[in-house]
């Protein structure tokens, strides 16, 4: 499709959907919400637009991995919360063991190697 | 599938007021965090990031869907369409008319081809062709028949049919008519339910006491049986058999070929046995029937095709039979591949050809739209400059163009299936029924769902070829350029290319308009043309004295009592027969005992008395034959035949030998040059005509030549009854002026020249607005030029003549190569033409001026457009 629709953070297009997934895990969200959730857990590293957020939001939607609410927030606005589906936890379970071994095989790959002789 | 429109609008809805909750959150964040309002504003639209582009990304995750995808760019494309639409409409027209043409033309051939002969349920239905040593043969012998149906398997039920002429009696006279001998299950295969009564039982087959039946048609029902209820069980004569009509077929069903359709259908083996052909049924060499199967439930075409292979090696032989291979092979059943297998061979490659014709008429067309809409990419091209620095990639820009293409493709598929289905409808109008039947026969040309498929397939490809052009160049271009300053000199020609199209095409439509013209002048020459003979006020009478006469002497004793007896109708001033009807040849006929070392060749007919007084021509010397005999001599020959064989010396009393016959002719008389047979390609034919009374031609159709004053409403049915009078065993086979007969001759050039004159018509119109369109775009791109010329000075007239003179040497092109096709294809069809040859400079003159006319209009129309433009305005536009 047209409009870029790669994210112009560093973060990985499947590495989005995963830690969206995983913010959701601590309770139904709106958008703003998960976007501050990520930057402050990865301590500012990760700082995530709209044109990646919302899209990435809409693609789980979708995937029926999320399911999305209007509802009213804390200081009374409305706000579209979005919930984890039973298909999402097992979606986030995959991706993070999947994740968890990339690592590793990065970690490995990159660990200096003992000196010969 | 989720549609845009409603639920697409509510989304969009909810996609804005979504983002505009996360600007709002965020704002409230930083005004919470002690922010000045301004700065907090700010910021977070800056943290946000572009909301468009967040708006587009998001809604284009749900209406990412091809379907949908393809009717949001179908809306675009309509919608930039509607904004030009001399433009739309001229693109629409070109290719509609492009694709209705070859649509119409595509239905005719499907309609010969694939389609079934009228009321026959032809699916699953093969024809079986046999195969002699790589040779085709349509028919084959009834032993085979019966030895394959019983043997087969996957052909399951399969029927035999053979063609007849039949002489019908009624208690009101005698009619010819013509018949099938069909297998006992013929109607049960072809899937025909009868309209009254039964079909044939197995016994009918066999011939007893009950003598033979008959099954007819509804034609044959309501004219010579005045549709009665109750014809089950009645019985009627048919080749002087007493025959009982036990059912009638329904209204559309004439038998399963087109070419040969039957008013009676009658058992085989006891038409044969009643016809004393027993022969036929036991001799395995004597091929008399075809044979039409159904795939049995289950059964595909390559299953029966290896059992028929094995079967046909299996068959007994006759004695005497050397073929090394045999097979029979297996060809879908249509109505004009009833019988023969050839005709569905050669259809495959015939389609082959002419969808080779199609495709190259759809592009030249195609490219001429994509000129224009080239012309017009220039002047979008800096909307597309923009569009693209506003983030759109280069495939959204070429879908932009791909749509817009795909809208004037379906609008066009639209005209189109319009376009055929009237012409089809009208088509079948200048067909002309075939000699001895009332109704032409009925093609069904009517457009069905292939064929709207195939429409639908030239749609989509000239979509895809007008896209093309635009869009390539638009992704090719460079855009700062244009965005910086607008420049249009740099954008990159492609003028070569059109204007070698608009060559090609010019040159095509003089190729169609001068063979349309010839084929008008020929029929202006035809029908203004003498033939040497007096055409008015002459009846000809095709008779069959097949079953009156037993003999060849006693074939002409009763016509030269029918000629006696009409010539007693009042009204009737003179007649006489002859063997054969004005057709476009007779049987030419070497001449022995000329003088010359090169065979004569003349075009031979045996006449009856007074032949050539009733053609209305006086003979030169000699006499005509007269009733008694030859007394005087037995042949007459026209002039130039006897120039030919005596130069210089007087025929009448000199012999001659007709073919191989050793038996010398004498020559009673000379008759003036005429154009006995019909129109003739050759402008000098040579003629001898026989005496019958010498001849004795077997019995067999004759015609009657009758002039007389007065109407032919009054005089044709006094002569009906005469004849009728005389002997009604002999009926009357067809009946027409002699100016009917002549229209039969030349209503395949008539038809030819319409539809010639249609396709020339289209094709200039194409060539024209191709034209155009390249003017309109080299003009276009030389707006500036054109400005600066102007503003050194020179004069509208200049800018002006300078664009017209660039666009006619397209057309002199145009013209030259034109012509020369013309010339080479008229040569083709020479054949075709009488009385003009192909090189006809009249014909050529016209043309070459019609198209230099409308060629200067495409010229002048855009030239004019870019000699008013204001120089300042144009330098300006930079």
């Amino acid at each position: 499709m047209a409009i870029r629709s790669t994210p112009r953070t560093d973060i990985l297009q499947g590495t989005l959907d995963m830690l969206i997934l995983q913010t959701l895990r601590w309770g139904p969200a709106h958008g703003y919400s998960i976007a501050q959730a990520i930057r402050s857990a990865s301590n500012d590293a990760f700082r995530v637009e709209t044109g990646s957020l919302y899209p990435a939001l809409h693609r789980l939607e979708q995937r029926q991995l999320v399911r999305a609410e209007w509802k009213h927030s804390d200081n009374n606005q409305r706000a579209k919360y979005y919930r984890l589906t039973a298909a999402g936890r097992r979606h986030l379970a995959r991706e993070q063991s999947r994740w968890q071994q990339v690592v590793d095989a990065v970690h490995a790959l990159m660990r200096p190697r003992e000196q010969e002789g | 599938m989720r549609w845009p429109g409603w639920f697409g609008r509510r989304r969009d809805a909810e996609i804005d007021e979504e983002l505009a909750s996360h600007l709002r959150m965020a704002i409230a964040d930083r005004l919470e965090r002690g922010e000045e309002p301004d700065a907090a504003r700010r910021r977070a639209f800056i943290e946000c990031g572009n909301p468009v582009l967040a708006k587009e990304a998001t809604r284009s995750v749900w209406t990412w869907t091809a379907v949908e995808q393809l009717a949001t760019d179908l809306q675009i494309g309509a919608r930039v369409l509607w904004r030009a639409p001399a433009l739309s409409a001229t693109a629409i027209t070109l290719i509609a008319l492009v694709i209705g043409g070859n649509t119409t033309i595509f239905s005719m051939v499907h309609a010969i081809l694939a389609k079934p002969a009228p009321g026959v349920a032809a699916d699953r239905l093969v024809t079986l062709g046999w195969v002699t040593d790589g040779e085709e043969h349509p028919g084959n012998s009834y032993p085979n028949y019966v030895d394959v149906a019983a043997a087969s398997q996957t052909l399951n039920p399969m029927l035999a049919a053979g063609f007849k002429r039949l002489i019908l009696t009624t208690t009101e006279g005698s009619y010819a008519i013509k018949g099938a001998t069909v297998s006992t299950n013929y109607f049960e295969t072809l899937g025909v339910a009868l309209a009254r009564g039964r079909t044939f039982t197995a016994q009918e087959s066999r011939l007893d006491a009950s003598g033979l039946v008959a099954v007819i048609s509804d034609r044959l029902w309501r004219d010579r049986f005045g549709a009665s209820p109750d014809i089950a069980g009645q019985t009627t004569i048919l080749n002087r058999h007493v025959t009982t009509i036990v059912g009638v077929a329904p209204p559309e069903f004439r038998g399963v070929a087109l070419n040969e359709r039957s008013d009676v259908f009658l058992p085989l083996v006891a038409s044969a046995l009643i016809d004393g052909q027993q022969a036929m049924l036991t001799d395995r060499g004597a091929p008399f029937v075809i044979m039409i199967g159904r795939l049995a439930p289950g059964v595909a075409l390559a299953a029966a095709r290896a059992e028929l292979a094995t079967i046909a090696q299996r068959l007994p032989r006759v004695a005497g039979d050397t073929a090394r291979s045999r097979t029979i092979q297996l060809f879908p059943y249509s109505g004009t591949a009833a019988g023969d297998s050839l005709v569905a061979q050669r259809g495959p490659w015939f389609l082959a050809m002419f969808s080779i014709i199609t495709a190259l008429t759809l592009f030249i067309v195609c490219a001429n739209v994509a000129n224009l809409m080239l012309a017009r990419a220039v002047v979008r091209a800096r909307e597309m400059a923009v569009r693209q620095s506003f983030g759109a990639s280069r495939l959204r820009i070429v879908r932009i163009f791909v749509a817009e293409a795909l809208a004037i493709g379906a609008a066009a598929w639209a005209a189109a299936a319009l376009f055929a289905f009237w012409t089809t409808r009208a088509l079948p109008r200048l067909m002309r029924p075939v000699d001895g039947d009332s109704a032409p026969v009925a093609f069904d040309f009517t457009p069905d769902w292939p064929v709207l498929g195939y429409a639908m397939l030239l749609a989509l490809a000239g979509a895809a070829i007008v896209s093309a052009a635009p869009a390539i160049r638009a992704c090719r271009q460079d855009l700062q350029p244009l965005l910086k300053t607008g420049e249009q000199g740099v954008i990159q020609g492609r003028s070569n290319v059109s204007n070698g199209l608009v060559v090609l095409q010019l040159a095509f439509s003089v190729l169609l308009l001068t063979t349309a013209g010839l084929a008008y002048r020929s029929l202006a020459v035809l029908s203004g043309s003498d033939l040497g003979f007096n055409r008015d006020r002459l009846l000809l009478v095709t008779i069959n004295t097949k079953a009156a006469a037993a003999t060849s002497a006693a074939n002409v004793r009763l016509l030269e009592r029918m000629v006696e007896g009409v010539r007693a109708v009042p009204g009737v001033s003179t007649v006489s027969y002859a063997r054969r009807p004005i057709q476009n040849f007779w049987v030419p006929e070497r001449l022995g005992g000329g003088a010359g070392e090169r065979p004569i060749v003349a075009e031979r007919n045996e006449v009856g008395s007074a032949y050539l007084r009733t053609m209305g021509v006086t003979l030169i010397a000699g006499h005509d034959f007269d009733a008694r005999g030859d007394a005087a001599g037995a042949v007459i020959v026209n002039q130039r035949l006897a120039n030919l064989l005596w130069p210089g010396e007087p025929a009448v009393g000199r012999t001659l030998r007709l073919g191989t016959s050793a038996q010398p002719l004498v020559v009673a008389g000379v008759a003036p040059n005429a154009f006995y047979s019909g129109y003739r390609r050759e402008p000098d034919p040579n003629f001898v005509f026989v005496a019958a009374s010498h001849a004795l031609p077997a019995p067999d159709e004759a015609t009657l030549y009758v002039r007389y004053s007065g109407s032919e409403e009054g005089i044709a049915p006094a002569v009906t009854r005469a004849l009728r009078a005389i002997d009604d065993r002999a009926p009357i086979v067809y009946l027409r002026s002699i100016e009917e007969q002549l229209e039969g001759l030349t209503w395949p050039i008539h038809a030819l020249a319409i539809l010639l004159a249609a396709f020339a018509v289209a094709s200039l119109a194409i060539a024209t607005i191709g034209q155009y369109a390249a003017v309109a775009f080299t003009m276009r791109r030389r707006i500036r030029d054109f400005g600066v010329r102007m503003a050194l000075g020179a004069s509208s007239a200049d800018i002006l003549g300078s664009v017209v003179r660039e666009g006619l040497r397209l057309t002199a092109a145009g013209l030259l190569i034109g012509g020369g096709l013309s010339i080479a294809a008229a040569s083709g069809l020479r054949s075709m033409l009488f009385g003009v040859t192909p090189t006809d400079p009249r014909t050529y003159a016209v043309v070459f001026a019609l198209l230099g006319a409308a060629s200067l209009v495409a010229c002048y129309l855009p030239a004019r457009r870019s000699a008013r433009i204001d120089p300042m305005q144009a330098l300006r536009q930079e």
